[in-house]
């Protein structure tokens, strides 16, 4: 590994902006960094550099630790967007810097300065003056002069934005040249997904300070883990569907999807697909379709794009209701389509136009929480309920949805017996009242899985703890937290309550049940949970927990019905207003690796 | 002539180029022209006879030596000034920063007598320093604290726009390719900013030069001593002769162009380096 991070964060004024960031880049690697303005992605490579002093983890080159070590000996080659080239100095004498620094005889300068400006194309111009070139070859001078002390690593910051399109794609492809060339270990951050796809042997993508994701342009592209990195990366359209034992369903209709894999196949739930513009397939009739029907819609925009004709289509009732979307919630669907020019030739299109629309492939992302619906005895409650500040930026954060639906069946909710299944979206949420254990009974009974229990005041969480009762709960509860804690800008911390007076024999098996629990949410889920280890009654020390401070949330894990009533009738009886998550997977709940 | 003709927002080259001309004359010009045919109305001899005088030379070297001192301490400690201004952010920045102008706005004649309260042998400062047997009040050392006083501005005013402009990058750029703290102000910083301080440099010297007002307080004026050209200009003024008076001031003259001409031409040759430079 030539550049190994390991949990390394980096605070401003007390907020993360590089978050438990770990990533090894592997010997002759070109990766890129990529995420929007303000995630962390710029502060990460000047950490690499030695330029900013991270808080926290380790920084090593090549195998040897330099977290301590200072820019000047970490010896690292870097590029910056506006090309920071010394302006008082010609060409050559930029170029030979490092040279001159590190006392090298002028014979070897000049022996080297030639060779790098034969790498970078532009020969004979050393006796210029920076001032006196175009911006594309200020940014070859400036790589020239990072890489004359021959470093390991090479870093780009941002090195085409100040560019022009046109010599930007010609920069980039020296720049690809002269990484394959030196097979030099690099890493470029950028906020634009075309360039990262062209230049990276892997893409890590960034948001609020965490590495979400990577792995290589096509597979990151073509199955995407979280909804961030699915419409960050190119344009996508979020579905809900149902996810079946015997396949996914849109709608009524079951449909036979080829490329829906990944999905947690063991229960019926809803889960978030990802259609991509060029995946939908467009035709007069539901007859003439080659892939599976989904829905009707009428064409509303066309835009030319050269060699692809982009479209908006808005769905019509029944299909629009699948889609997530800014404008979903008022039922308007808006699906985005592209076609290349043979398909526009095979079926011409205008605004207005009626079409048939199908789906050629589909991704189905990993994430256990798809939309929310909120529930309530009577419209009223239910809509308030709806527009409720933390649900409402929760789902904004999401990209996703919040349903309403009036369930008189709450208020009487004892006979919990009925377990019909019906068709349930997403999270169940319910506002906190006297007999909400009842309420949360019948839910589960019906068949929903996750139940988010709100109090009346606005709140912002910046502490979410986590439990579950008995490992049957744990992967599922770690994943629904790691899927959530992405969306929130707070720290996680795992509880692990032991029983009053357990003997000092026992206590380290439980230090090692948080241990493990801390490696697996890391592994499995990318999500760094603090842990904290409680002696007492559970439902007592979580209440007590809950009451030490304001911004806090709670995420609970059971594996059985009962236990909601059994073991935490005290929690929700005593625990002052504080949001309260509860997972529900029965029986066997350990996730197939 | 063409060359200046550009086609600009505002109209009239003709009118706005007379103006600047007939501007420059009634206020510059013609007072300078004035003041050499005064001198010219003198007889040879007569000329050398005052310009060569001992106690006109010693007011020349007082003159001038001590403005090239004060311009030079200006330049070090300026540049401390400007460069924690422009690079921290610290309580009370703002007012600091207002507080370099303070030279600009006081009457000289101010400003005079608060360092020579400050500086005699009994005042603030003056008596920890008369312990050490070192005189500043009545001694060239005061003249050199007077004249630093006034020229402060200058070279601050001058710096920190210069200063700004040498982008914390250039410093990481170099950082990262090897160079220590010590070789960065050297080689980056440094020839960065040179030509702004050679302006703060030769601003603070020209004022040093016609500076009268703060300095007779402070000099205690002894003839041969510590007594400034200028001041001597107004003695012989005040003996009503004119043409002692206007011989002395065409020597400053003299002087202080041939001086502020060099240090222009030093930042010409600079720039044409910077230029030319090449293998």
């Amino acid at each position: 590994m030539s550049i190994t991070l390991d949990q390394v964060t980096k605070r401003y004024q007390g907020m993360p902006v590089v978050n438990d960031v770990s990533l090894d880049v592997r010997d002759g690697e070109f990766f890129v960094l990529l995420g929007p303005s303000g995630s962390g992605k710029s502060t990460l490579l000047r950490a690499i550099a030695g330029l900013t002093s991270v808080d926290h983890g380790r920084i090593s080159l090549h195998g040897r630790d330099v977290t301590n070590v200072s820019a000047r000996e970490r010896g690292v080659g870097l590029v910056f967007q506006n090309y920071a080239l010394f302006k008082h100095m010609t060409v050559a004498e930029n170029i030979e810097f490092a040279l001159r620094v590190r006392h090298v005889r002028a014979s070897e300068r000049r022996k080297r300065r030639r060779e790098l400006l034969r790498l970078v194309a532009l020969e004979g111009l050393g006796a210029r003056l920076p001032t006196q070139l175009s911006g594309g070859q200020q940014q070859r001078i400036a790589v020239a002069r990072a890489l004359a002390h021959k470093p390991e690593v090479l870093l780009l910051d941002e090195p085409f934005g100040a560019l022009d399109a046109k010599i930007r794609e010609e920069l980039r492809r020296t720049i690809r040249q002269v990484q394959r060339e030196l097979k030099i270990s690099t890493v470029l951050v950028t906020h634009d997904q075309q360039e990262a796809f062209a230049l990276a042997d892997r893409i890590g993508v960034m948001n609020l300070g965490r590495l979400l994701e990577t792995a290589p342009p096509d597979e990151l592209y073509a199955r995407p883990a979280t909804r961030f990195v699915a419409t960050f990366l190119g344009a996508a359209n979020l579905l809900l569907a149902r996810q079946t034992p015997e396949g996914i369903r849109f709608g009524a209709a079951p449909v036979d999807i080829p490329g829906a894999e990944r999905a947690d196949t063991r229960r019926e739930h809803e889960v978030v697909a990802v259609l991509r513009p060029e995946e939908a397939e467009l035709a007069p009739t539901p007859e003439a379709l080659a892939s599976p029907f989904i829905g009707r819609g009428a064409v509303d925009e066309i835009v030319f794009t050269g060699a692809l004709q982009r479209i908006r289509i808005r769905l019509s009732d029944g299909a629009g209701a699948q889609l997530l979307g800014p404008e979903s919630n008022s039922g308007a669907g808006m699906l985005e389509a592209s076609r290349t020019q043979r398909e526009q030739r095979a079926f011409p299109l205008a605004p207005g136009h009626s079409v048939a629309i199908g789906m050629r492939r589909i991704h189905v992302l990993p994430t256990p929480l798809s939309s929310y619906t909120a529930f309530g005895a009577s419209v009223e409650e239910a809509e308030q309920l709806s527009r409720h500040s933390f649900l409402v930026d929760l789902a904004a954060r999401m990209k996703t949805r919040v349903n309403v639906r009036v369930e008189p069946g709450l208020r009487m909710a004892n006979n919990a017996d009925c377990s019909s299944g019906a068709d349930r979206g997403g999270v169940a949420v319910l506002a906190t009242a006297p007999d909400i254990i009842s309420q949360i009974e019948f839910l589960f009974h019906q068949g929903v899985t996750e139940a988010l229990v709100l109090p009346p005041p606005p709140t912002k969480p910046q502490r979410v703890l986590i439990h579950w009762l008995d490992r049957a709960a744990r992967s599922d509860t770690m994943a629904v937290a790691a899927s959530l804690l992405r969306h929130v800008a707070a720290e996680a911390v795992y509880v692990g309550i032991m029983p009053p007076g357990t003997p000092d024999s026992h206590r380290s098996l439980g230090m090692r049940a948080l241990l493990d629990a801390r490696s697996e949410a890391q592994a499995m889920h990318s999500l760094d949970m603090r842990t904290e280890l409680r002696f007492g009654d559970i439902a007592t020390e979580l209440a007590a927990q809950l009451g030490e401070a304001r911004d806090q949330m709670l995420i609970l894990g059971i594996s059985e019905i009962r236990q909601l009533r059994e073991r935490f009738a005290a929690l929700f009886a005593t625990a002052p207003g504080r949001p309260i998550m509860v997972v529900y997977r029965p029986g066997e709940g350990t996730r197939p690796a | 002539m063409s060359n200046f003709r550009q086609p600009s927002v505002l109209p009239g080259f003709g009118l706005t180029f007379g103006f600047a001309m007939v501007y420059l004359s009634a206020i510059v010009l013609i007072p300078l022209a004035a003041l050499v045919l005064k001198a010219g109305t003198m007889q040879w001899s007569e000329f050398f006879h005052v310009i060569l005088d001992p106690r006109s030379v010693a007011s020349y070297r007082l003159s001038f030596g001590a403005s090239l001192l004060a311009a030079s301490v200006n330049a070090v400690f300026g540049f401390v000034i400007a460069w924690t201004l422009v690079r921290y952010e610290f309580p009370g920045r703002k007012v600091i920063d207002a507080l370099i102008d303070m030279p600009f706005a006081l009457p000289t004649a101010v400003s005079g007598i608060a360092l020579t309260a400050v500086f005699a042998q009994n005042g603030w400062i003056g008596r920890y320093l008369d312990a050490f047997g070192i005189k500043v009040a009545y001694t060239w050392i005061g003249v050199t604290v007077a004249l630093t006083l006034i020229g402060l501005p200058f070279v601050v005013r001058s710096l920190q726009p210069a200063l700004q402009e040498v982008q914390s990058e250039l410093e990481d750029a170099a950082e990262t390719l090897g160079a220590g703290r010590l070789y960065i102000f050297r080689r980056i910083i440094l020839p960065t900013v040179t030509p702004a301080l050679l302006t703060g440099f030769a601003l603070a010297f020209a004022r040093a030069v016609g500076e009268y007002g703060s300095v007779i307080f402070i000099a205690g004026n002894l003839p041969m001593k510590t007594e400034i050209t200028p001041l001597l200009i107004v003695i012989r003024l005040e003996e009503f002769n004119y043409q002692a008076a206007a011989a002395l001031g065409f020597v400053t003259l003299v002087i202080s162009f041939l001086m502020l001409l060099s240090i222009n031409l030093l930042q010409a040759w600079g720039r044409r380096r910077m230029v030319a430079a090449g293998h």
